[in-house]
């Protein structure tokens, strides 16, 4: 199985990943150079190595709320996604590029709304103050992300939203 | 009754914390709890729990009338506030003793004799403590401004005398400045307040933050336990704290020992309580306020001097004295590191959610203060300290180490963390030299680390070989649409709420 891993911030380049064979006794050749040993796995996403050199490394992978994989390692963090090659072709096939991002304000952040300072018809500009969510005693200003008119807001005073959940809708630009 | 049951007026780490106390004084421990925190650790680990409302803390934890009905329905005798929520409330105090109930802290007198700044400075200036020289009456002109900073040194900070909310505030470094700085802030005193008043008070520049721990008992003694240094801090909130400071001298801690002993005699003392001063540059230090209460950062207290600082509030309360006769010597170092749930690498965004997997660091010289455990839901609605690592070393160096050990031993998954924001810090040249004041944090920026290429490599391994082990178990199912294996999977490992 071949797969690329991608940074999370698109600083390097992509690393083509190919499966030789899977764990116990796994080898993955990353970007060329083999990485082989035995690899036990105390459930899905944490992972004990004993590379052929010996070297021993815990893994633990985390899925971040943006889709990514987190991976720490004391104050050292890998954020990523993994591509696999065969869906990323279906998907070629079918069709892509990100849809009408920009017309939808998401949650950065779970939290409960704190106060709404706008309402459909508004003209607003960017970084103009949509709504204001509360997290943990903190106060967070959810800011417009570009000049444009509010369609609809979402949500209400006192409604608890997750991270994602769509907070405002703005409309389409002309 | 044979049994006697105390109250806890709190949640998350300091619940336990107190349950822990009761259990080592073979007391019962009621907890309370909001409709957000039933499950719980500190409702899970009491043997009585009672329901006291909404999420809100203002609808549940901070109602009096709930925590005395659920004291009432239980047969608590004691209540124990914790810090924040009603912990410095005099009224509420009073209303404990109204209620017939043993009220864990300090009198409600000496609560609201230290609660007001004003008025624990008059209290304070009266008992012989220092606090930062200030002129008691506006300047009638620049040279009796000039003359006082020759008095009290400079720099001085020029105030609005009906001022507040740092405006009007200005900065003045030598006798030369003090006219023009005048002129100026008598301007502005007059545009903000309408009143060109201005006073000057000594500025202590960079200082840190050193407090005293103090234990009263009915008998009327007072110890004083040793300093604390709490000099990290971001907005105002202490990050780090250690005890002793490697700061104070021993000359200098006896002298801000029997200064606090003072203070707290002054407004008769009877409990656990804290003095804080600024320490300035030149060795002076000066009252800030007395915190009439058990604080977040008791634990390294504890760990340097054997004092089981619960217990004691506990006992003293019950009308007992306090078990040691004499302040113990001081015992290696400790530190202390909050863990806040929050993203330190995302301007410390708050970080609710879920725990998915939790790794405590554990061996020798590691203590973790927590209210949470694997499978816990960290709510939104409170504080986001989730857990508090006691670290305790022969020596500073000692201490520091171990601390990056169990730092770097913990895992949390599920929600960030301020751990990896820790491991930096910790690693910073400045504060390994104690080259610190109250202002480092704001000009410190955190960088997560590069990780090593075997990080790396085992990291993009772990994502194939798991990618691997999905693939095999779905077999049977068509490809779904999307370009990240991982996303198609993430069920497995669940998403955080």
């Amino acid at each position: 199985m071949n797969f690329r891993a991608r940074s999370a911030n698109g600083a390097s380049p992509e690393t083509p990943l190919a499966l030789e064979r899977p764990a116990p006794e796994f080898s993955v050749i990353v970007d060329g150079t083999p990485v082989a040993g035995h690899a036990a796995s105390l459930r899905p996403g944490v992972w004990s190595f004993v590379l052929e050199d010996g070297r021993q490394i815990e893994v633990s992978l985390e899925p971040h709320r943006d889709g990514t994989l987190r991976a720490w390692f004391g104050s050292a963090v890998l954020a990523f996604e993994l591509v696999d090659e065969l869906s990323a072709l279906a998907q070629a096939g079918g069709g892509r590029g990100r849809s009408k991002k920009g017309n939808v304000v998401p949650a950065a952040m779970p939290g409960r709304v704190l106060r709404i300072a706008v309402a459909p018809g508004d003209t607003v500009t960017s970084g103009q103050p949509l709504l204001v969510l509360e997290a943990m005693k903190m106060e967070n200003e959810v800011k417009s992300p570009r000049d444009g008119t509010v369609d609809s807001v979402a949500v209400a005073a006192g409604q608890v939203v997750s991270a994602g959940d769509v907070l405002v809708k703005l409309r389409p630009e002309s | 009754m044979s049994e006697t049951r105390l109250l806890i007026a709190n949640r998350g780490e300091i619940a336990t914390r107190i349950i822990r106390a009761c259990r080592d004084l073979g007391i019962t421990p009621v907890a309370v709890y909001s409709e957000t925190d039933r499950m719980s650790l500190h409702v899970r680990l009491a043997d009585y729990a009672v329901p006291i409302g909404p999420a809100p803390a203002r609808e549940s934890y901070l109602v009096p009338q709930k925590i005395l009905d659920a004291a009432k329905r239980t047969g608590a005798t004691l209540v124990h506030p914790g810090y924040g929520f009603l912990a410095e409330n005099a009224a509420f105090a009073q209303a404990v003793i109204d209620a017939g109930l043993t009220w864990v802290g300090p009198s409600p007198a000496s609560i609201s004799a230290m609660g007001s700044k004003t008025a624990s400075r008059a209290r304070m200036l009266a008992a012989g403590v220092p606090v930062v020289p200030g002129m008691t009456t506006p300047a009638k002109d620049a040279e009796e401004i000039a003359a006082f900073g020759d008095a009290n040194g400079f720099p001085l900070l020029l105030k609005a005398a009906a001022g507040g909310g740092g405006k009007g505030m200005r900065v003045v470094r030598s006798r030369d400045e003090v006219p023009a700085a005048f002129a100026r802030a008598q301007s502005e005193a007059k545009s903000y307040f309408a009143d060109a008043a201005v006073y000057a008070e000594h500025f202590v520049e960079n200082p840190r933050h050193i407090e005293v721990q103090v234990l009263g008992d009915a008998t009327g003694k007072v110890l004083a336990l040793g300093e604390r240094e709490c000099s990290l801090q971001r907005r105002h909130q202490k990050v780090l704290e250690e005890c002793p400071s490697a700061a104070v001298t021993p000359d200098l801690r006896r002298r801000m020992e029997e200064v606090a002993v003072a203070a707290a005699k002054a407004v008769n003392y009877v409990s656990a309580g804290t003095v804080e001063f600024l320490l300035a540059k030149d060795g002076r230090f000066f009252f800030l306020e007395m915190n009439t209460r058990i604080q977040v950062e008791h634990p390294v207290t504890e760990a340097v001097y054997g004092v089981d600082l619960v217990t004691e509030m506990i006992r003293i309360a019950m009308g007992e004295p306090m078990s040691i006769v004499a302040r113990p010597e001081p015992r290696g170092h400790a530190l202390q590191c909050r863990i806040y749930a929050e993203d330190a690498a995302n301007n410390f965004a708050p970080s609710p959610g879920k725990i998915h997997r939790l790794r405590r660091p554990q061996g020798p010289g590691i203590r973790v203060d927590s209210g949470i455990e694997e499978g816990d839901v960290v709510p939104l609605d409170y504080d986001p300290m989730v857990a508090k690592f006691v670290v305790w070393g022969t020596d500073r160096d000692e201490a520091i180490r171990r601390a990056l050990r169990a730092l770097g031993e913990a895992r949390v998954e599920g929600i960030e963390t301020s751990i990896p924001f820790f491991l930096a810090l910790l690693q910073d040249p400045d504060v390994l030299a104690n080259r610190v004041s109250t202002q480092f944090l704001d000009g410190w920026a955190y960088r997560p680390a590069a990780p090593t290429p075997l990080q790396r490599d085992a990291s993009f391994a772990a994502a194939a070989l798991d990618a691997a082990s999905r693939a095999t178990a779905a077999r049977p199912e068509p490809a779904r649409a999307g370009g990240s294996a991982w996303r198609t999977a993430r069920p497995t490992f669940g998403v955080r709420e």
